[in-house]
């Protein structure tokens, strides 16, 4: 009995790591997950931007240090190779136009790190330099990502 | 009569009906109502109309964003499968633009899809949504468009395959498609959804987009708004009525926000050719967005 709870334990073990590797070593899988996160992340502003929920500057700050996050990470992960497969919507412009892709990239890191130095208490304060942020969401999707369902 | 003059009698009226059926249909300056052109509410139903999204040229070879969408040189070229068109300047230059056009000449356009000079407009105009628009708001249009500013050039003309080339042949496909009747049965006891419908069916034209067509390119209105091929390209367009499985499980508060901001509940954003819309639709007021919402919340679900 112990023995096949050790080789079960094992083999989810296994497993796990398998799949830690694959999403370590595929770009296409990553670029997914982090933007899944960032999506993740941007809603309970959203939430509060819409005023269906209460502001709380301790939940934007949790959110803007993942967008930080991700926006030191993501620039690494298109390279050579990785421009199609596993349903990307990565677009042929952040290979054509790396630089262009750069800039889009560092705007979002220098809205949010305008809002994090910011600490608005209020959502009236809050609302010039997350609307800020937010438009560099979509500034960068707008040039550098296709829509393919 | 001998059977010679019979035949050519026959020929004659086939003829004539031919030329009857493919002929214009137009407005007269004595249907058109007292009412002057008010540039207020012109700037809305520019914004509702998306007029900007064809009509704005191209900024190094991309779509014109901010004040650039207020250049209406036009120079955007629509790669269809009946063709190329290349998109007209609509600024009021006088001899590139339409400058030179009467209120009456603008209403015909918009309304008949008619030219001033009698010939046929391509549905690539899409004035097939906008003839269910009310003469005041065109009025309105025309009276904002005139005060945007006059842009040089002008556009060179379409490269179409036969028979599409012949403009005179889509007398006949108007006679059969164009209508001002609104589509969707709603409660016109509603004021909102009256509103919604105007917008919606009228200047937003989203049935253009989101309504699948025949093979001759009409909408099939017994599928209105359940989505449809993408034209430019691969993926479909999404259908926005109530049987949407992806729309089900948004509120009228998330399609409000998603107009106003697009962002969708998912916080992804807003692709494609709705990236355009949405921005135009930003520029409306909130009770013109919850009227839009209220109208694709109430209409059939397509399954
Ligand atoms: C510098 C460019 C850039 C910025 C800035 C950016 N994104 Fe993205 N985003 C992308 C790209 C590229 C993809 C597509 C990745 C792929 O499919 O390989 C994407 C995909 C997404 C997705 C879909 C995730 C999936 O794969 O299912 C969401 C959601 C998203 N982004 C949200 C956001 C939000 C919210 C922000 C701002 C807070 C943001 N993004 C900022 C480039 C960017
Ligand atoms: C989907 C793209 C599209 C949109 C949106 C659009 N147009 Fe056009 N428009 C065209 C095309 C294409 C033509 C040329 C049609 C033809 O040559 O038969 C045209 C022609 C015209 C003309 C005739 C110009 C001429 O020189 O004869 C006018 C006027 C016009 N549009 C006004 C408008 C207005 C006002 C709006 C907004 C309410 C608008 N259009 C929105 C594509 C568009
Ligand atoms: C030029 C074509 C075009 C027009 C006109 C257009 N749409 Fe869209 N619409 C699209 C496309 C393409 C998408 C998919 C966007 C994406 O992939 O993010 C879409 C998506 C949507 C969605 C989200 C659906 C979903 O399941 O994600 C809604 C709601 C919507 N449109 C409403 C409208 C309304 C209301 C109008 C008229 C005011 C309109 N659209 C006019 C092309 C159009």
């Amino acid at each position: 009995m112990l023995k096949t709870i050790g080789a079960f334990a094992l083999s989810l073990c296994l497993l796990a790591g398998l799949t830690a590797a694959n999403a370590a070593g595929d770009p296409i899988e990553k670029r997914h997950e982090l933007m899944e996160d960032v999506g993740e992340a941007a809603k309970p502003i959203g939430l509060m931007m819409r005023g269906d929920s209460d502001y709380d500057w301790d939940v934007v700050l949790t959110s803007l240090k993942t967008f930080d996050s991700v926006s030191h990470e993501f620039g690494d992960l298109f390279p050579e190779g990785s421009e199609t497969g596993g349903n990307t919507e990565a677009a042929p412009a952040i290979w054509t136009d790396r630089e262009g892709f750069d800039e889009a990239l560092a705007m979002w890191r220098e809205a949010t790190g305008e809002a994090i130095a910011a600490e608005p208490q209020t959502l009236d304060a809050a609302r010039p330099s997350l609307g800020g942020v937010f438009k560099t969401c979509k500034n960068c999707h707008d040039g550098y990502r296709i829509e393919d369902e | 009569m001998s059977l010679w003059l019979r035949s050519a009698l026959l020929l004659l009226l086939i003829a004539l009906a031919g030329w009857w059926l493919t002929g214009a249909t137009r407005s007269t300056a004595d249907e058109l109502p007292l009412h002057t052109g008010d540039v207020t509410s012109g700037e809305r139903v520019f914004w509702a109309g998306g007029c900007a999204s064809c009509h704005a040229s191209p900024v190094d070879g991309k779509r014109a964003r901010g004040e650039d969408k207020l250049l209406l040189g036009g120079g955007l070229e629509l790669d269809t499968p009946y063709g190329l068109f290349r998109v007209p300047n609509i600024s009021p230059h006088d001899q590139d633009g339409i400058g030179a056009w009467s209120t009456l000449d603008f209403v015909n356009a918009m309304r008949h899809g008619v030219s001033p000079r009698g010939k046929h407009y391509y549905p690539s105009f899409p004035y097939t949504s906008y003839a269910r628009m009310p003469i005041e708001d065109l009025i309105d249009l025309e009276a904002y468009l005139k005060t945007l500013p006059a842009v040089d050039g002008r556009i060179a003309n379409h490269e179409l395959g036969f028979p599409w080339s012949i403009r005179r042949g889509l007398g006949l496909w108007k006679r059969l498609y164009l209508d001002d009747a609104p589509v969707a049965d709603i409660d016109v006891s509603n004021s909102e959804l009256v509103l919604g419908q105007m917008l919606v069916e009228g200047a937003g034209h989203c049935g253009e987009c989101h309504t699948p067509r025949n093979r001759l390119g009409a909408m099939l209105s017994d599928r209105w708004l359940g989505g449809a091929p993408n034209p430019e390209g691969k993926g479909r367009i999404p259908n926005i009525t109530p049987g949407s499985e992806n729309l089900a499980g948004w509120s009228a508060r998330d399609l409000e926000y998603y107009f106003e901001s697009g962002f969708t509940p998912e916080f992804d954003t807003v692709g494609g050719t709705m990236v355009a819309v949405q921005e135009n639709l930003a520029m409306l007021s909130a009770e013109d967005r919850a009227a839009i919402t209220a109208y694709l919340k109430a209409i059939p679900p397509v399954e």
